[in-house]
């Protein structure tokens, strides 16, 4: 029914075309009618994390990637105000990976909450009715109650996966009443929402479902808009609606009961040619993560799909070690930034899809990120192409001759493989030569974890958030600091910003943090390119948000709707 | 005969002990550890308690020896196979699940690689060294000589430009839609066949043309036989004989999985399921499909020689 | 006259073996002889590769990224301005030494074991028929993915495998030939005048297998090109920026399929022709050397 589908849906497409265009030439009131929200229909997505599959579905392993594939079923404390979005005319695109600006957090399951002093304690109330559903074989459908919450977090607090320090700022966690939970402080910390609120681990599992096995997809059971009904293990994910869920959304003035959709699948598909083709025929509804180099041919071959563009939520850079020769000299490692010629990897590396000056700090981090034109010209000068500054700071430091070094880049990434040579190319110009040792993604990751990583190391590390993008990659002892950065003065400083309650002068810590680390360039500062997400005009209510928490997309998908006519009449 | 079916099964049980074993310790030094993947999960450094915690939890504390007697004892007196350390499957499960699909696209593959092979095969014996051979062969070998990946590629991608058709990624089993799930099997089928069919056509070609010389071929000829008879009659007989062997060559990706057709047309097989097991580091799944992998083959072998037995009467066992 | 003449004649007709079989294999196989012209363009441009690139095969220049093919670039450049054509005779270099590395190890190990079991027989040859066994159970490509994480992405791991695999695989066919010819009257004979085993294996089995071992080879060559190609896609190959056609079909040739199909086609048209040429004439050699592949005609 699909090979004539194009050019006969080339026809009725153009027909429907004329046809809306009449609709709106009729009316506001035709229009406002036409966007009503449907119920119904089914979602083919392939996410943002394409080729990964669900890893992990208990709560307590501390996997992170698990708000992916369960945040729609299990709910946390808080999650994204989505009335905020860019759609709805507020300020927030939500594509950060694991960041919610301050004024664009609502209370999913907290309905209110309060801070208290002596004990320094935050007073959670939950909301009121919130129904876990029946689950045969698990659980009898009951009430969302306190003591879930407690519960859940105690799980997390105690499994033997845990990070150690996580919640070390947490004295003890009660509940005060049956939809009362009281978080009680020893101390300040700046990230106590994003530790246990709405990030990564912040899920509340009922304790039936731990009892029946939590790491078994069967026995998922939470208060979420959707219920995990199938598990093609490294294949898909399928979500059916949760007939009982408790929000509602406004559109166009107008409350409706979520969710919208009846079934919602991830596809995990490891090849891009398959899932762009797979777009591109409408055999997927939205396709959240295409390179650029796609992107002309989708749009020739599929003109109706709607885009929109963002910027990698992930620093891309090439970490040098800072505990060996020579890259304990602070010149040498400048020198290598100014011998990258950046700017040309940004127009002729990326076609022009990249951003020249992106990390640590992500521009979408409004109030944190400082553009490249604010920053002073010591910062500055390492992204402009200078070979000849960056021999003299060589012979300056000692090397007039140059020097070689070794760098592992995981050949799991195609994007890697190629770019490296291309740097390697650049420094070449000014004497610095480096063997490449391509590495297997398992043995990659371990060389930076045992801290065994040779002194040149090439990866990608996503932003997360403001005051973790810098407290991850820089601070001693760390998992993802492969440069092995090393300043007890710069720890101090990171403390200091944990214990902050006021956000502006966080802020204003942070962006002085970010200028040093910056122009101390343990790293070789890399662009950062563009993204570009794509879905059928079908899907509604949706404009390209990604995340609505830690890397959790359920919020969004849960307001979505399918409009179901309009897919028939375009001939899916 | 049964003397040789009994020998040839107990053969399998020392190899089948080695091979595991081999497989077992081989696994376990892949660089880049399950504990040291798992923690990198997080995004604080844990310290060496909770690391211990963590290995005591996985029960990778305990010495080589004694998991490999836990493990393979588990599996012959209980069927159990381990669970997955990520997810906590059960392995069993997982193969159960794969075994199947995988087993069907092999059988696929090898029915295309046969339709194609022994026409072109036998054609080439009887007409050998003339354009048609030529033709036939090269189309065979060409099939091979272009990589799999690149054919999957193009069939994925130019139709879906040309006609906006692509072939399903969405997988269903055989049991609930079997109209579908050929739909979408047979693509990948084709490709593999394809490719497959050259060694056939190479096999069926040499059978025919040493039957051919046969002197009760000539007689047959001699006496006025028509030359289609003679074939049907006497010389395809023996082509069986090639059916039977490739079965067992290709009995390795009849249950090992085709990872690159499973990859590109997003099917759930074991070649699939290995390659994921291997990049998270999760032993048992590896051990697991490497075991089955290993048995069925031999398995399958056994019955490939024991059908030259019925095929071919020359053949004899010591 | 007629004593210098006779050198000369003896020396002409000691060569003719050769050029009569040379002269058969045009006459009767031309498409085979084609193949073999092909194979050995093959070789010569992996050999004098370093001589006839025009450029380097990582000159990168992204000023002339993704021009189409042209005079200056005969097959045009790549995503970072790399001549393409320079990259596949760099590439032919690849394929050469691991083709024939590969192949060649794996013909040894598949002669060494062949001879051996079908010759000695008994005990050992019914334990490592067993062993065989075992190992064919493997799928190939499953052995390479767990060997490569094992011991990391590279071009010596690759072959080292790939000639273990097959190496094992072609033991089996180089054994059935052994063990026809054991029975032969020769053999016995020279056995029942107290020949040395080693003598035997060395003087009369060999020489009498060498065809299947040619055919081995020759086909094998192909058979490991395709291989890395398969790896290359999975991200298992010799890892870029070596330029192996398997890695830049699988890699950037799929990647910029739009933008530059001349990525794709270059190594791919290599690939797939050198691949075709191999096994059509490891055909011809196998009809010609095996007389029982004469045909009735």
């Amino acid at each position: 029914m699909r090979m004539g589908g194009r050019r006969g849906g080339q026809g009725v497409a153009l027909a429907a075309g004329l046809f809306s265009i009449s609709l709106w030439l009729g009316g506001s009131a035709a229009l406002a009618e036409s966007d009503a929200p449907k119920y119904g229909g089914t979602l083919e997505i392939v996410t943002v994390y394409p080729t990964l599959a669900a890893l992990s579905w208990d709560l307590a392993d501390w996997n992170w990637k698990q708000n992916h594939d369960t945040g729609q079923v299990y709910e946390q404390l808080f999650a994204a105000d989505l009335s905020k979005s860019v759609r709805n005319g507020g300020p927030h695109p939500f594509y950060a990976d694991a960041w919610l600006p301050s004024d664009a957090i609502r209370g999913e399951l907290a309905e209110s909450w309060e801070w208290k002093n002596d004990p320094l304690r935050i007073e959670i109330k939950l909301r009121q009715g919130v129904m876990f559903p029946e689950k045969p074989g698990v659980m009898a459908a009951r009430e969302l109650v306190a003591d879930d919450v407690v519960f859940s977090f105690t799980r997390l607090a105690t499994s033997p996966k845990k990070i150690a320090t996580y919640f070390d700022h947490i004295d003890k966690v009660y509940a005060a009443d049956k939809h009362t939970v009281v978080f009680q402080f020893n101390a300040y910390n700046a990230e106590w929402d994003y530790r246990f609120g709405w990030g990564y681990y912040s899920g509340i599992m009922p304790k039936e479902v731990v009892d029946a096995g939590a790491g078994n997809w069967k026995n998922l059971n939470g208060t979420g808009p959707y219920l995990l009904s199938e598990v093609v293990q490294g294949n898909s994910n399928t979500y059916l609606k949760n007939p009982n869920y408790w929000d509602k959304d406004k559109v166009n003035g107008a409350d409706y009961k979520l969710p919208f959709v009846d079934k919602i699948t991830f596809r995990t598909i490891k090849d891009e040619a398959t899932y762009v083709t797979a777009l591109r025929t409408g055999k997927i509804d939205m396709l959240e993560s295409i390179r650029w180099q796609n992107v002309d041919q989708l749009k020739k071959s599929a003109p109706a799909l709607k885009w929109s563009k963002w910027l990698n939520m992930s620093g891309t850079f090439l970490s040098l070690r800072v505990d060996t020769k020579p890259f304990d000299d602070i010149r040498v490692r400048r020198a290598l930034n100014m011998a990258v010629n950046k700017k040309e990897i940004v127009s002729a590396y990326y076609n022009g899809h990249a951003e020249l000056f992106a990390y640590p700090q992500h521009p979408d981090y409004r109030g944190y990120f400082e553009p490249l034109e604010a920053m002073p010209l010591s910062v500055k000068e390492l992204f402009e192409y200078n070979p000849e500054q960056a021999k003299k700071l060589l012979r300056e430091a000692g090397y007039p001759n140059g020097f070689s070094f070794k760098v592992q880049v995981c050949s799991c990434n195609p994007d890697h493989m190629d770019l490296l040579p291309l740097i390697a190319a650049y420094f070449e110009q000014v004497g610095v030569k480096i063997e490449i040792q391509p590495m297997e993604y398992g043995a990659f990751l371990s060389a930076m974890t045992t801290k065994t990583n040779t002194p040149g190391y090439f990866m990608n590390n996503g932003h997360t958030n403001p005051t973790t993008t810098i407290r991850k990659s820089f601070i001693k002892g760390q998992v993802w600091n492969p440069s092995q950065y090393d300043d007890p003065e710069y720890e101090k400083k990171m403390n200091a910003v944990y214990l902050e309650r006021d956000e502006t002068k966080r802020q204003a810590m942070l962006k002085e943090m970010t200028r040093e680390i910056l122009d101390k360039a343990p790293y070789v500062w890399l662009p950062t390119p563009h993204v570009f997400t794509a879905w059928w005009p079908w899907v509604k209510n949706y404009d390209g948000e990604l995340r609505a928490g830690a890397v959790r997309p359920g919020p969004i998908y849960a307001r979505i709707w399918v409009d179901q006519e309009l897919k028939k009449k375009m001939g899916y | 005969m049964q003397a040789y079916i009994v020998r040839r099964l107990l053969a399998l049980i020392p190899t089948m002990f080695f091979a595991s074993l081999i497989v077992f310790v081989t696994v376990r030094l892949i660089p880049g550890d399950i504990i040291d993947m798992m923690l990198s999960q997080n995004d604080i450094a844990a310290d060496k308690f909770s690391r211990d915690q963590l290995v005591a939890a996985l029960g990778l504390d305990k010495p080589l020896w004694t998991q490999y007697v836990h493990w393979i004892g588990n599996i012959l007196l209980a069927g159990d196979f381990g669970r997955s350390l990520w997810q906590n499957t059960p392995v069993s499960e997982l193969l159960l699940a794969r075994l199947p699909v995988t087993f069907q696209l092999g059988a696929m593959a090898l029915i295309v690689a046969l339709l194609v092979a022994i026409p072109i095969g036998a054609y080439s014996a009887m007409r050998q060294d003339t354009a048609g051979d030529y033709l036939g062969r090269s189309f065979s070998i060409l099939m091979l000589a272009v990589p799999g990946f690149w054919m999957g590629t193009m069939v994925m991608v130019f139709p879906s430009i040309w006609w906006g058709w692509s072939p399903d990624v969405k997988f269903v089993a055989f049991s609930q839609a079997p109209l579908n799930n050929l739909k979408q099997m047979i693509i990948p089928a084709i490709i593999l066949g394809t490719s497959l069919s050259a060694v056939t056509m190479r096999l069926t070609r040499t059978m025919m043309l040493e039957v051919l010389r046969q002197d009760y071929i000539r007689t047959a000829w001699a006496k006025g036989l028509p030359e289609k008879l003679v074939v049907a009659r006497h010389a395809l007989k023996n082509a069986l004989i090639p059916v039977v062997t490739l079965i067992g060559l290709q009995a390795p990706l009849l249950i090992g999985g085709a990872v690159i057709m499973e990859q590109i047309f997003v099917i759930p097989g074991m070649g699939l399921l290995l390659l994921d097991a291997v990049t998270q580091r999760d032993y048992p799944i590896i051990t697991g499909v490497f075991l089955i992998v290993g048995v069925a083959v031999m398995l399958i072998n056994l019955l490939v020689d024991l059908s030259y037995g019925f095929l071919d009467p020359k053949v004899r066992y010591r | 006259m007629a004593t210098i003449a006779e050198p000369h004649a003896r020396r002409w007709r000691a060569s003719s073996p050769t050029l009569k079989f040379i002269g058969r294999l045009i006459r009767e196989k031309p498409l085979g002889a084609i193949g073999g012209v092909v194979f050995l363009l093959f070789l010569l441009c992996g050999i004098f590769a370093d001589v006839l690139a025009p450029y380097g095969a990582n000159q990168i220049s992204p000023i002339n990224r993704l021009k189409p093919p042209s005079l200056k670039f005969p097959f045009g450049t790549d995503n970072l301005g790399r001549d393409m054509l320079s990259r596949c005779l760099y590439g032919a270099q690849l394929s050469v030494i691991i083709g024939f590395c590969a192949a060649g190890l794996a013909t040894l190990i598949s002669v060494a074991l062949g001879i051996l079991t079908g010759y000695l027989g008994g005990k050992f040859d019914l334990i490592t028929q067993r062993f065989v066994d075992a190992w064919q159970s493997f799928p190939d490509l499953i052995i390479l993915i767990v060997v490569v994480s094992v011991v990391g992405p590279g071009m010596p791991q690759i072959i080292v495998t790939l000639g273990l695999l097959l190496g094992i695989a072609g033991s089996r066919i180089i054994r059935s030939a052994v063990v026809s010819v054991r029975e032969n009257m020769y053999v016995h004979a020279a056995q029942s005048i107290g020949a040395s085993t080693p003598r035997i294996l060395w003087h009369h089995i060999l020489p009498n297998v060498l065809a299947p071992i040619i055919v081995l080879f020759t086909t094998r060559v192909g058979v490991v090109i395709l291989a890395e190609s398969g790896l290359s896609f999975l991200g298992l190959g010799v890892p870029p920026p070596a330029p192996t056609w398997g890695g830049m079909l699988s890699g950037s040739g799929r990647t910029f399929m739009f933008q530059g199909p001349w990525l794709a086609l270059a190594p791919g048209l290599c690939l797939t022709i050198v691949v075709y040429a191999t096994n059509m004439f490891g055909d011809a050699l196998r009809d010609l050397f095996d007389p029982r592949l004469r045909g009735s005609r």
